[in-house]
């Protein structure tokens, strides 16, 4: 079969990226496993330890209520008789944003079948609009990025033009995303830089383990500006991550199959590949079966 | 699809409304999705708060000898255990970062799932995860291009092999492309929630929430497999959801870069009537044009292919 497009290089290429896919998974279970265990041993048998002198100061409590109150307190919300609840506007409005964006802090989760349905739906139809729009604004950055090496362009100099159009490109885009936004974090949300650092990336990545939530303290009083900056930052720093990663994945992965290939393939292939990525603007011509 | 000079000058012309309409549109979305959760969640969270303020008041009246306060700070503990992802019930506490768990956890940082039963407590494990995460996502969506791309493949070399072998091409890529969006849809979202209900106990909505939940990365953390302490796991389990989530994001971006395709084309179509649109690898091939995070490599691998045939 000619057309039959799984030949033994792309099988080995695959194979390759699955081999490396896991190895990268194990040798990161085993880190965080050696990085973590000792501390949740250690939270593990403080806790315990609470609860036995807990028991022990209020002799009256008998273990069995304990557990039970144990595993209400397990289920749900926040312990201040006078919040007005998770589920107000403006938290279902995050909500939203959180579900559309993939990010999912899962502090605020649906819990009624009806909630649980249509956030599926929510979800199928606001996932792709997510990206779409995401798109048109990566769209319009790398525009600028284009007329922008277009301008200084000279004739022999386009390798250097590029390079450093990439690297202000990403210099700006982590000080406005990634740098700065830690510092209003840790002064509003009384975090070390460190944490407001990991809240960052943890949001924009969209991997949102939900630890770290901004405005979610019951115990502080939030200016209205402060989540509408912080929704802004999100969408336009999604965008911008998602442009590194991208170009992370391209770069990654041509390096990967230049190593893996023969010279001569890898070159053809290289070449054409970066040929037709070069200008994106331009359409392509697709001969049809 | 558009002529060259036409195409970019109406792109570049419309490129601002464009943007703006897409962003009213996003705006409106988000806005009619924070009502009607608003709406569905907001009342039973009120009285599930209801019902523990009046638990804890029971509690209080019960044992006489507790006081208010000791019992809040108590709370908070329990709060704080909680959030750090320990089992509380009994005298055993079941760890959580063992060998299987933290592969779960890599797995649910680079998928960017996060699902964020678990996540990391000390500084040191979340440096190392932020690089982590940096140099496995982008590792993740290589595998997943290409994981989607031989999906395609193999379905367009069935269409193509159905085709030649009954002599109707439009039929036959019908035919197989409907095929595999059933199968796909059996295969990764309406059979494992039967799976999930026989061993975690679930409802079977809530075993389609989960996958769905999972599969588009969302990850809230409120369902997880294999985390319930009472219940006995298969060993090969874990293996089995763990390959499921794999192949099945894959299928998910595909499904997902169908549709961003699909809606972009639908705005496009005023400016650009001519615009036939037959084949779905077309439209792929179109739409990731722009895509950021989708199946980016078909489009080379489809042109190679062509390439190829050309030589041919």
């Amino acid at each position: 079969m000619p057309h039959l497009m799984v030949c033994p290089r792309q099988i080995h290429w695959t194979l390759t990226l699955v081999l490396g896919y896991l190895f990268y998974l194990l040798l990161g279970a085993m880190v965080f496993q050696m990085l973590e265990k000792q501390a949740e041993a250690q939270s593990r048998d403080q806790f315990q330890l609470e609860k036995l002198s807990f028991l022990q100061n209020y002799t009256c409590l008998d273990r069995q209520a304990l557990e039970q109150f144990v595993q209400v307190r397990g289920t749900s919300c926040v312990w201040v008789p006078s919040y007005p609840g998770n589920w107000d506007f403006s938290n279902s409005f995050f909500f939203a944003g959180t579900v559309v964006t993939t990010i999912g802090y899962g502090n605020l989760a649906p819990s009624t079948v009806a909630g649980q349905v249509f956030c599926v739906f929510y979800a199928l139809f606001g996932v792709p609009l997510n990206l779409a729009f995401l798109n048109q604004l990566g769209k319009g950055l790398s525009a600028h990025l284009l007329t922008l090496g277009r301008w200084v362009h000279k004739p022999g100099r386009a390798q250097v033009v590029q390079t450093l159009t990439m690297a202000l490109f990403l210099t700006t885009g982590t000080l406005l995303f990634l740098v700065f936004p830690p510092m209003i974090f840790s002064y509003v949300e009384g975090w070390s830089y460190g944490e407001g650092f990991y809240f960052t990336f943890i949001t924009l990545s969209t991997i949102g383990f939900g630890d770290y939530v901004v405005g979610m303290d019951p115990n502080k009083h939030y200016i209205f500006v402060y989540k509408s900056l912080a929704a802004v930052w999100i969408v336009f720093g999604l965008a911008w991550l998602a442009l590194v990663f991208n170009l992370g994945a391209d770069l990654m992965e041509k390096f990967l199959q230049l190593k893996w290939h023969k010279p001569g393939l890898g070159m053809t292939e290289g070449a054409a590949i970066s040929k037709s990525e070069e200008d994106p603007d331009q359409p392509r011509i697709h001969i049809s079966s | 699809m558009c002529g060259k000079p036409r195409g970019a000058c109406v792109r570049w012309r419309w490129g601002i409304p464009r943007t703006l309409v897409l962003l009213l549109v996003y705006l409106g979305y988000l806005l009619l999705g924070s009502v009607a959760f608003w709406a569905l969640e907001g009342p039973i969270e009120r009285d599930s708060a209801q019902r523990l303020l009046q638990e804890k008041w029971e509690l209080l009246m019960n044992h006489t000898c507790l006081q208010g306060e000791a019992l809040d700070q108590f709370a908070q503990g329990i709060i704080h255990a909680y959030k750090t992802g320990l089992a509380l019930q009994g005298n055993t506490t079941m760890g959580r970062w063992d060998m299987v768990g933290s592969f779960f956890f890599s797995v649910s940082a680079i998928t960017t799932i996060g699902y964020g039963n678990l996540s990391p407590t000390t500084a040191v494990a979340r440096v190392v995860c932020i690089f982590f995460a940096l140099f496995g996502i982008p590792l993740n969506v290589i595998l997943l291009n290409r994981i989607g791309q031989l999906m395609l493949a193999g379905v367009q070399h069935c269409s193509r092999h159905l085709g030649e072998k009954f002599r109707w091409q439009d039929g036959a890529t019908m035919l197989t492309r409907t095929c595999a969006l059933v199968t796909g849809l059996l295969l990764f979202l309406l059979l494992p929630p039967f799976l999930f209900s026989a061993i975690e106990g679930w409802t079977y909505e809530e075993g389609f929430y989960y996958s769905f939940i999972t599969l588009s990365t969302i990850g809230f953390g409120d369902y997880v497999i294999g985390m319930n302490p009472g219940r006995f796991y298969p060993s090969w389990y874990k293996n089995v959801v763990s390959l499921w989530i794999l192949f099945g994001m894959a299928w998910l971006a595909l499904v997902i870069n169908l549709c961003i395709s699909l809606l972009e084309n639908s705005s496009n179509l005023c400016h650009c009537c001519k615009k036939r649109s037959k084949d779905v690898a077309q439209e792929l091939m179109d739409g990731d044009k722009t895509s950021n995070l989708g199946a980016e490599d078909v489009e080379s691998c489809s042109n190679r292919e062509t390439k190829s045939k050309g030589l041919d």
